[in-house]
């Protein structure tokens, strides 16, 4: 099989994770999610839960300044470390799906690459938040106000685009509309189309 | 006059907020800024065409005294002198990085003292005390930070404390001399000093610094880095020094050409060549031993940083040109009552406790004209207040971690290598020595000069 690297943006709420995981098990794909904050983990020393409150964190700008493309914000340079892992899985041949890390920006030069996006109505978000994180219909509508406006600082702080401008992606899609699994079977009809797109091509 | 100097300070305060806010790249700050200084400030409100001329100073090029001066003399407006050197050794610094010279430095030295923990730890921070005085402290901790690290995995101790202890060290041999730090440099050259003038004084202040330094970081340190003490440590697994070297004849031109520029610098009162001719001659020279890689080389050249100084210089220059610098000095003047001490302290004091939290090089390019007019209106010797600020100033910057573009750099280098350092981890260690450091200054100044 040629390589593809599917990469999943995500509103909080709309089942992106979910999407994610589903489409990695249908293509047999390992997925970088939260591995990708084990792996952080490790390699610095720090506690995974540490690495978690940090990753896809935009820094703060005035405790954080950057010289020369160096940065003193451990933000910054953990976004760093997440972006060269994947970078380096894609170099070296690996298919795989990777949700968030600006992947679909980071990765943009691979022609395997599928970005997609996952949107979703906001009662069907913070109906799913409600359930998931046992939380009453306000406290879930903040809390996905605060993660989606914590995701869009990252995102245009390392891409310098905006997080959701369909421009980046290949599909953007609203989970809400077939619901997850069908979401999944239409998303994987899709990159069987580019899979099959790309063998012809060869 | 009165719009003029309005609008001079909210482009000035605008200026800092964006740099600090970080949003935008902070070279098109100042260059935005600057223009927008010569077109609002000079150019509709005080409609004065001289203003403008003076602040971009293009005109310094073809004097003489730029390139040559027998005599001191003091620049306005655009500091082409600063930006000539900082690029000439700019194109310097990356022919011998490219050639291996600071890995093979930094491997030499751990060898030679058979890379054990705590005699590595001390020779690196003299290293990057003595490399900072003529190269800037950027490239010395990019280099000596990689290397930490390195050995730190072979010797099985935590690099941090070393990282930390070469920040402090690069930023205080950086206060040492005129061409150490972008403050120094700026202040050297708008009020006409030499390169012995600042090792005669703040390069002695500094000297007197280090061994407290020194002695305060192996107390604080040791204990962190001998964790490990007893576990055998094998040394053939490092690689040799020689191995750092890429190529061994650009590896010896770059070693002859840094000799030169240590040598024109430390002989420029003697041979009235400036700033500006040392750093065009040593780049020329570069360029040309360089041959068919000179093209690379001057596409390495930090040019955002150029364009910042450009930018800078035209801001400051719009707030000098419309008094408020001025208004500054009488307000230090009036506060200290006219005392020196006063005086000093407060320079060294708020010079410090700025450069720790905004950038030193826009601090200091704004106070030189502050401490000229106090000088010309207090009658304290200008050489005491500029050395003053060029201290305080330098070391200040060490306190945070984003006082000063090595601790940056260092704490990158540590954080992408799998060591992230905090703010806490940073201060608790590296502020208190920065106080210890400004009390010894304070000390100094006060009894060498007043």
């Amino acid at each position: 099989m040629s390589q593809i690297i599917i990469s999943v943006g995500r509103e909080f709420g709309s089942g992106g994770r979910v999407i994610a995981e589903e489409l990695a098990k249908r293509f047999d794909l390992p997925i970088y999610d939260r591995h990708l904050i084990t792996e952080i983990a490790e390699k610095t020393g720090m506690t995974a839960s540490d690495v978690e409150k940090l990753d896809e964190a935009p820094k703060s700008r005035l405790t954080s300044r950057r010289v020369r493309g160096f940065s003193n914000s451990i933000e910054d340079n953990i976004a760093e470390m997440q972006f060269d892992f994947i970078r380096k899985k894609a170099e070296s041949g690996e298919s795989f799906v990777v949700v968030g890390r600006c992947s679909e920006s980071k990765l943009r030069d691979f022609d395997c690459l599928c970005s997609l996006f996952i949107i979703g109505d906001s009662e069907a978000k913070i109906k799913r938040v409600m359930e998931v994180y046992e939380m009453s219909e306000s406290e879930a509508k903040s809390f996905i106000d605060k993660k989606d406006k914590k995701r869009k600082r990252y995102h245009n702080y390392h891409v310098g685009l905006h997080w959701g401008d369909s421009r980046l992606y290949d599909l953007t899609v609203n989970s809400s509309r077939l619901g997850i699994k069908k979401t999944v079977d239409f998303l994987e009809s899709y990159i069987k189309a580019r899979q099959d797109a790309a063998a012809n091509k060869k | 006059m009165l719009a003029a100097q309005i609008f001079a300070v909210i482009i000035f305060v605008t200026m800092f907020i964006m740099i600090v806010l970080d949003k935008i790249e902070r070279h098109y700050v100042t260059l935005g800024c600057g223009i927008l200084t010569l077109v609002v400030v000079f150019g509709i409100c005080m409609r004065n065409g001289t203003a403008i001329w003076q602040t971009i100073a293009i005109r310094d090029f073809v004097k003489p005294e730029f390139w040559y001066q027998v005599t001191e003399s003091e620049s306005k407006g655009i500091n082409w002198a600063t930006i000539v050197f900082i690029a000439g050794m700019m194109v310097m610094v990356e022919g011998m990085a490219k050639a291996g010279f600071f890995r093979w430095l930094c491997m030499k030295i751990a060898f030679l003292v058979k890379c054990r923990t705590i005699p590595v730890f001390i020779t690196f921070m003299i290293m990057a005390a003595v490399l900072s005085m003529f190269i800037d402290s950027i490239t010395v901790i990019m280099f000596l930070a990689a290397v930490t690290i390195e050995l730190a995995q072979l010797l099985k101790f935590n690099p941090i404390p070393m990282i930390l202890a070469e920040i402090f060290c690069a930023n205080l041999g950086g206060s040492a001399t005129m061409c150490g730090d972008p403050p120094n440099i700026i202040v050297g050259t708008s009020l006409g000093f030499s390169f012995f003038d600042f090792l005669a004084n703040t390069g002695l202040c500094a000297g007197i610094c280090l061994i407290f330094t020194i002695i305060f970081f192996y107390l604080v340190f040791k204990k962190e880095l001998t964790s490990n003490k007893g576990e055998a440590v094998d040394i053939s697994k490092l690689p040799a020094p020689s191995t750092a070297i890429t190529n061994k004849k650009d590896f010896i031109v770059s070693t002859v050409i840094f000799g030169l520029a240590v040598v024109l610098l430390v002989s420029h009162s003697a041979t009235h060549l400036t700033v500006a001719t040392i750093g065009t001659v040593i780049a020329v020279i570069t360029l040309i031993t360089a041959g068919k890689d000179a093209v690379s080389l001057l596409k390495k050249v930090d040019y955002k940083t150029l364009v910042f100084f450009v930018g800078l210089f035209m801001v400051v220059g719009g707030l000098e040109e419309t008094g408020i610098l001025e208004y500054i000095a009488d307000f230090i003047g009036d506060i200290s009552g006219g005392n020196a001490y006063i005086m000093a302290a407060i320079i060294l004091w708020v010079s410090a406790v700025a450069s720790a939290f905004v950038d030193n090089i826009p601090f200091a390019a704004t106070m030189v004209p502050v401490i000229q007019s106090l000088a010309a209106s207090t009658g304290v010797p200008i050489n005491t207040l500029a050395w003053t600020l060029s201290i305080g100033t330098d070391i200040g910057g060490s306190a945070t971690p984003i006082g000063a573009s090595a601790n940056v750099v260092g704490t990158s280098v540590a954080a992408k290598n799998g060591y992230p350092v905090s703010w806490k981890r940073y201060c608790s260690k590296l502020a208190p020595a920065t106080i210890i450091v400004l009390i010894i200054s304070t000390v100094y100044i006060f009894a060498r000069y007043l």
